[in-house]
């Protein structure tokens, strides 16, 4: 052994007792820990068993095991050595002598595997993307056409439901359902003149909501929901007829029940994602996307097709698309619900146009409510 | 209690456990839920290091990444099925039965045998990555031998309407114990089933009475205000329900053997209930204060959100000068953090003063023959605990 002539600030000479386990088998064994300091470069902790066999385990390739639940003691392992524990408890001399002597406790190991890791991270993410992208919009289409109308309207109500309960700010109760009689009948007395001019397999439904979004949508099965919003922010009866056409254009399509059917596919999986943790999350995530549901820009232009010729054929002018897209998206910094949802479209002032020049064409409309009528609807959720 | 008898301490703080699961809990939220990995790896190691048999503690070893790693095997598997297969259900359901429930049902029926193998695979884990004394425990492979005995003991259990409840206990547990292994040792599930007869009679009597009763007024037999028996008889029979959990437990460990090893269990079920009523009043009253607190900074916050007394959200929408990610953002938060407490109290409050109990009431006999007890193989076990992630069968912890 080579001599080593310590300078200034010797160490203490190390000399403890410890609890060992070797990983081989059950048994503890009582050993005795020095410091062998001779290597000159590397402190290496000496490990002296019963039967006087030395372990040695160089300073810097020791760890502390985390997250221990006691305060008495420390667990010391060897990075390399995934079996073998180093006990020291209710000796703090012996625990400050190698905690200040083990420079590297708390390094981490380096992960194993990452190539491994990011492939499957990589094929979670393509098969969850697969599925929600390609699987379920196709599937989705399909079976959208091939659901029975009683099938469809019995979706349609557990969808409006969980609408209901999704928007509800206060966690208390589903969002109230505005029953104004008055108001009401007015509304069925224009479902009653638009309806006529359909063809449908089931009734229509519609419903008001007391909410402040300014906005209207179909869900399956001819259920359409105005939100109070929407009635607040129309200036005419003719407003309120033509974005009722435009949505009944979505039901005749069954545009609603094939983004239905694609989110009832997609909460399941997300969910799978983000674990329950965020389950309340994932479902109202998808509420929002039903609500505020953006159709291809075809659907779009088939249901205002549709609307304008159901208005004209009903003797309702198809002019309040017009008024009301415009005066929503003028002067507002930040649109909501249909505003937005209208202005976000490519060919917003090519459907405003389009809307005016059917109202053009219309001669011999006839208001779409009376002026009670009118009052009483726009009072329908007081 | 002999030399040879090891008694078990417990020594895990609440202060220690509340500050690690409230810091991993909020790290897995800014994590979007990543974190959670090594949120279960932490507190795992926490509650596994308070447990000392004979004062040397129990050593979990698992790794986040595996856990990781695990869960995104799970979704590659899942995700067809939960998607795909689950659309479909919900198509045929409403088509031929205008309504979900049979969507539901088929669903969580296709994938029960899926629950039950991801509940044998994640003991079969976690068991892996425990170690006492330098040696691994271990299970072996038996998976779907368990999700289709599982399966037949509740067919049984229910189509006898409970009455065969001890026989599924204690064989699905004779399953697991005979499979279990500590280094070279392997355990061994003794005694009978009717041994746990004695505890359920109650749970039978009282679960008996409430149904016949809820039936008496259901088909107008008895008058509703009979219903108010409930309020002695649903409590009685949670409480009698405890008493048969604890007391299979301790009947069960007390026939566990592993080469000439003996456990010797006797938790209290007094105790057991206590801490279980305590720990959620507790947390009841927090909650209480907690809603009550937002309600109040809401109204501070938003004056017009009262009216006349009342909360009324309609009128206090229009009052939002807030741009509304802002409030997106406000709800949210809130969202996460009341979950976040909720499962930092539970640890708190309730599954660390119950598994200190049953700890600390646990002896083992015959510790002389540890020194027998060799090293086993390491169990690699790719997918960790992935399916069962990834069915949120989360379990306490």
């Amino acid at each position: 052994m080579s001599q080593i002539i310590h300078v200034g600030g010797t160490p203490a000479t190390f000399d403890a007792f410890a609890d060992f386990f070797d990983g081989h088998t059950a048994r503890k064994h009582r050993v005795r820990l020095n410091i062998d300091n001779d290597l000159g470069t590397e402190m290496v902790l000496l490990i002296t068993l019963p039967d006087d066999a030395v372990l040695r385990w160089p300073v810097n390739n020791i760890r502390l095991v985390r997250d221990q639940a006691a305060k008495d003691g420390i667990v010391l392992r060897l990075y390399d050595n995934a079996l073998a524990r180093l006990v020291i408890r209710d000796d703090t001399s012996t625990e400050r002598g190698l905690l200040a002597r083990c420079p590297n406790l708390h390094k981490r190991a380096k992960v194993k595997g990452r190539l491994r890791i990011a492939t499957w991270a990589f094929g979670a993410v393509a098969s969850v993307a697969l599925i929600i992208l390609v699987f379920i919009p196709i599937m989705a289409n399909q079976l959208a056409e091939l659901l029975p109308p009683e099938g469809e309207r019995a979706f349609g109500e557990s969808t409006f439901e969980q609408i209901r309960a999704g928007l509800d700010e206060t966690g208390l109760e589903p969002l109230r359902i505005c029953d104004g009689g008055a108001g009401l009948v007015a509304l069925n007395r224009l479902r009653f003149r638009l309806e006529d001019q359909t063809e449908l397999p089931y009734p229509l439904t519609v419903h008001v909501l007391d909410y402040d979004l300014i906005n209207a949508f179909a869900l399956p099965g001819g259920h359409i929901v105005f939100f109070r919003g929407l009635i607040d922010n129309a200036e005419t009866p003719e407003e309120v007829a033509s974005v009722f056409a435009h949505e009944i254009g979505h039901v005749v399509h069954r545009d609603p029940t094939r983004i239905a059917l694609r989110s009832a596919g997609s909460i399941g999986v997300l969910g799978l994602l983000f674990g329950d943790f965020a389950g309340g999350t994932v479902v109202s995530f998808l509420t929002g996307q039903m609500v505020e549901a953006t159709y291809t820009k075809e659907a779009e232009s088939a249901a205002d097709d549709f609307a304008h010729d159901i208005l004209a054929k009903s003797g309702i002018s198809p002019i309040g698309l017009a008024t009301l897209f415009e005066r929503l998206t003028e002067g507002k910094e930040e649109p909501t619900g249909l505003a937005k949802h209208f202005m976000t479209h490519p060919a917003a002032g090519d459907r405003i146009a389009k809307a005016r020049k059917a109202a053009a064409k219309l001669t011999d409309a006839t208001p779409a409510m009376t002026k009670p009528e009118w009052k009483a609807f726009k009072a329908v959720c007081n | 209690m002999s030399i040879s008898d090891l008694q078990t301490e417990f020594v895990g703080r609440r202060g220690h456990l509340f500050w690690l699961s409230l810091k991993t809990s909020v790290l897995t939220l800014l994590t979007l839920g990543f974190y959670r990995f090594w949120m279960k790896t932490r507190i795992r190691r926490f509650y596994w290091s308070a447990i000392r048999p004979g004062g040397h503690p129990l050593e979990y070893v698992g790794e986040p990444i595996e856990k990781l790693l695990g869960f995104l095997i799970a979704v590659v598997i899942l995700a067809f099925y939960v998607g795909v297969v689950n659309l479909l259900l919900m198509f045929a359901s409403f088509s031929l039965f205008q309504q979900n429930t049979f969507a539901y049902v088929i669903s969580f029926l296709g994938v029960l045998p899926i629950l039950f193998y991801a509940r044998y695979r994640a003991r079969r884990y976690i068991l892996a990555r425990t170690r006492w004394r330098g040696m691994r425990f271990g299970l072996n492979k038996g998976a779907w031998g368990y999700a289709w005995r599982a399966m037949l003991h509740w067919m049984l259990t229910i189509g006898t309407f409970g009455i065969m409840y001890p026989r599924q206990a204690f064989f699905l547990e004779k399953y697991l114990t005979d499979r279990t292994t500590y280094g070279s040792a392997q355990l061994h599930q003794g005694g009978r089933w009717q041994m746990l007869y004695p505890y359920m009679w109650w749970v039978i009597i009282t679960t008996t009475v409430s149904g016949l009763i809820i039936w008496g007024v259901a088909t107008d037999t008895l008058v509703p205000q009979d219903l108010w028996l409930l309020v002695v008889l649903i409590p009685a029979a949670l409480a009698s329900f405890i008493r048969f959990k604890v007391q299979a437990f301790r009947l069960m460990a007390n026939q566990k053997t592993a080469g000439g090893i003996s456990l010797h269990s006797n938790p209290k079920t007094g105790k057991i209930i206590r801490y279980y009523l305590l720990g959620y009043t507790l947390i009841g009253v927090f909650f209480l204060a907690y809603f009550f607190a937002l309600g109040f900074t809401a109204v501070f916050a938003f004056p017009d959100c009262l009216q006349d007394g009342q909360f009324s959200p309609s009128t206090c929408s229009n009052a939002y000068d807030l741009p509304t990610w802002v409030m997106t953002a406000i709800s949210v938060v809130i969202y996460f953090l009341t979950f976040i407490l909720w499962s930092v109290l539970k640890h708190v409050l309730v599954t660390l003063p119950v598994m200190r109990h049953y700890a600390e009431t646990l002896e083992i006999h015959g510790a002389l023959n540890l020194r027998h007890v060799t090293q086993s193989t390491h169990d690699e076990f790719t997918e960790a605990e992935g399916f069962s992630d990834a069915l949120d069968l989360g379990a306490a912890i």
